[in-house]
C-alpha cells in the first residue's frame, strides 16, 4: 500500500522566551505522513517546549505551527487528529487509570468502550482499577499512551515516550509506531535512547539549544556510512565517552 | 458542551478529595448548629435562629479552588485541553460549572445535615420557631452561597493554577483581612465575596446588607473573577 505523504506538522520560525531564558531560539522543520519522525537533541535544547508549541499547549513568542496546514493557535483540539504524550503522564494520582481515561473519552466524546480498548493495547487492562498514585514509572508512561491513542488519532507527538518503559515495552511500542506509519499516519517522537530510535524512525530532525541543526532521512545518515548516533554526536558538537 | 460538563464531572466524582470536603463540610455544619443552638445563649429572632442552620461557604471556595488549581499541580489541564473539541475558553465554563453543581450537591448535605440537627435543638429557644418560609429562605441562601461561592473558587484556582498559594491567601482574607475590614467599615466588608457569603449563609445577620442583596453582591463577584479567569485560560499557556 502506498501512501501520498504530505507535510502535516510544520513548525516555522518557532521561538520562545521565558523572561531573559530563550528555550527555543527559531526552530523550523516538517513533519510528514506515513513515517516516523524522531526529534532529538540533548537536554535543554528545546525539545519538549517545541513540542508544547506545535501542539497549541504553549504559545509561540515568535512563529507558527501548522497542524494539516492549519495554524495550530486557531485549531480546536480533536482526539481523532491528534495525539499527544508529554512528559509527566499528566493524571491525578487519587483517581485511577481507567477513570482517568474514562474522564478524557467523556471530554472527547468518545464511547466508553475506547478506554477498555486504549487499556489493553497498553497492556494496563488489570492495573486500570487502581489509583495512577500507584503507579510504577513504566505503567505512568503506558497510561499516558493510553491517553495519546484514545482516538485512534491520525497524528500522534510523543515525547520520550520509552522511558520507564520495560523491553517488551520498547519493542510494542516500535511495533505499534511503525504500524501508525503503514497506515499512512504521522508520528514524531522525541527520545534520548538512539539506537532504538534507529530502529524506528524513517526522518530525523536533531535540534541544539533551541535550533534544528539538521533535518533529513535517517537513510541519508546511513548512506554516508553515519550511525544515527555518530550523526547526533556531530552535530550536537558531543562526544562519545 | 453537556459532554464536557459530564467529563468535568466525572473527574470531580473519581477522586477521595470530594468526599473529604463533604465530610469536613457536614461535621462543621453540625458543629455550628450545636454550638449556636445550644452554647451561644438565648437566641432571639428569625436571623439569630437561622445562624444556626448555616453552612460554611468558605469550605466550598476551597474545594473548587483545590479543583481548579490541581488541574495544573497534577498537569491534567493539558490532556482535557487536547481532547475537548472546543476552545480552552468553554472547557475552563464547563469545569466552573462542574463545581456549580458539585457545590450544589455538597451544599445540599451540608444543609440537610444542619437541618436534621438543628431545627430539633432551636426547638428549646424561646420565641416562635422558624416558619417554613423563613426555613426555605435559609435553605435557597445557603444553597446559593455554597454554588456561588463553589464557582469563585474554582475559578479564583484557574487564575492562580496553585493551591496551597490560593489556599492560604482565601483564609487569610477570610479569617483574618476581612474581620479586620468590618470591624473599622462594616460595610465595606459586606461587599467583599467573603463578607457576602458570610451575610447569605447566615453567619453574619442584622448588617448593612439584605440577604437579596448579598446574593447579588457574591453573584456579580462571581461573574467578575470567572470572566477574569476565562479570558486569562485564552492566553496563557497550558503547560
Amino acid at each position: 500500500m502506498t501512501h501520498r505523504h504530505t507535510q502535516v506538522l510544520v513548525a516555522d520560525g518557532l521561538a520562545k522566551r521565558y523572561g531573559r531564558v530563550t528555550a527555543v531560539a527559531d526552530m523550523s522543520f516538517t513533519v510528514r505522513s506515513g513515517a516516523v519522525t524522531g526529534f532529538f537533541g540533548p537536554n535543554g535544547a528545546g525539545k519538549t517546549t517545541a513540542l508544547k508549541m506545535l501542539v497549541g499547549l504553549a504559545r509561540p513568542t515568535a512563529g507558527r505551527a501548522f497542524i494539516n496546514g492549519a495554524p495550530v493557535d486557531s485549531m480546536i483540539p480533536d482526539a481523532r487528529v491528534i495525539g499527544v504524550y508529554i512528559e509527566p503522564c499528566g493524571a491525578h494520582p487519587g483517581r485511577s487509570g481507567r477513570a482517568h481515561l474514562r474522564t478524557l473519552a467523556t471530554l472527547a466524546g468518545l464511547p466508553r468502550a475506547r478506554v477498555d480498548e486504549v487499556l489493553t493495547t497498553v497492556g494496563l487492562d488489570e492495573a486500570g482499577r487502581r489509583r495512577v498514585g500507584k503507579y510504577s514509572m513504566g505503567m505512568r508512561q503506558r497510561l499516558g499512551l493510553a491517553v495519546a491513542l484514545l482516538g485512534d488519532p491520525q497524528i500522534l507527538v510523543l515525547d520520550e515516550p520509552v522511558n520507564g518503559l520495560d523491553p517488551r515495552g520498547i519493542a510494542w511500542l516500535r511495533t505499534l509506531l511503525r504500524e501508525q506509519a503503514a497506515l499512512g499516519r504521522t508520528v514524531l517522537l522525541s527520545s534520548h535512547v538512539l539506537s532504538e530510535a534507529a530502529q524506528t524512525v524513517d526522518d530525523v530532525v536533531v535540534v541544539d539549544q533551541g535550533r534544528v541543526v539538521h533535518q533529513g532521512a535517517l537513510s541519508d545518515l546511513e548512506g554516508r556510512g553515519e550511525s544515527l548516533e555518530l550523526a547526533y554526536f556531530n552535530l550536537t558538537g558531543g562526544t562519545q565517552s | 458542551m453537556i459532554a464536557l460538563l459530564r467529563g468535568e464531572l466525572v473527574k470531580t466524582l473519581s477522586t477521595r478529595t470530594l468526599l473529604a470536603f463533604l465530610i469536613g463540610g457536614v461535621g462543621f455544619s453540625l458543629l455550628n448548629a450545636v454550638l449556636v443552638a445550644v452554647a451561644s445563649g438565648t437566641l432571639r429572632g428569625a436571623s439569630q435562629k437561622a445562624e444556626a442552620l448555616s453552612t460554611l461557604p468558605i469550605l466550598l471556595m476551597v474545594w473548587g479552588l483545590v479543583g481548579a488549581a490541581g488541574e495544573h499541580r497534577h498537569r491534567t489541564a493539558a490532556p482535557a485541553a487536547l481532547v475537548a473539541r472546543r476552545g480552552r475558553a468553554t472547557l475552563l465554563l464547563a469545569r466552573l460549572a462542574a463545581y456549580g453543581v458539585t457545590g450544589l450537591g455538597l451544599g445540599t448535605v451540608m444543609t440537610g445535615a444542619s437541618l436534621a440537627l438543628g431545627l430539633p435543638l432551636l426547638r428549646d429557644q424561646p420565641g416562635p420557631d422558624l416558619d417554613l418560609a423563613q426555613i426555605g429562605t435559609v435553605v435557597a441562601a445557603n444553597l446559593a452561597a455554597c454554588v456561588l461561592s463553589a464557582i469563585m473558587g474554582a475559578a479564583i484556582g484557574a487564575l492562580i493554577r496553585n493551591q496551597i498559594v490560593g489556599v492560604v491567601v482565601l483564609l487569610v482574607l477570610n479569617f483574618a483581612v476581612i474581620p479586620l475590614v468590618a470591624g473599622a467599615q462594616e460595610g465595606l466588608a459586606n461587599l467583599t465575596p467573603f463578607g457576602a457569603s458570610s451575610i447569605l449563609s447566615g453567619m453574619t445577620h442584622d448588617t448593612t446588607l439584605s440577604i437579596a442583596a448579598a446574593g447579588a453582591v457574591l453573584a456579580a463577584w462571581t461573574v467578575i473573577v470567572a470572566g477574569g479567569a476565562l479570558t486569562s485560560e485564552r492566553r496563557r499557556d497550558l503547560a
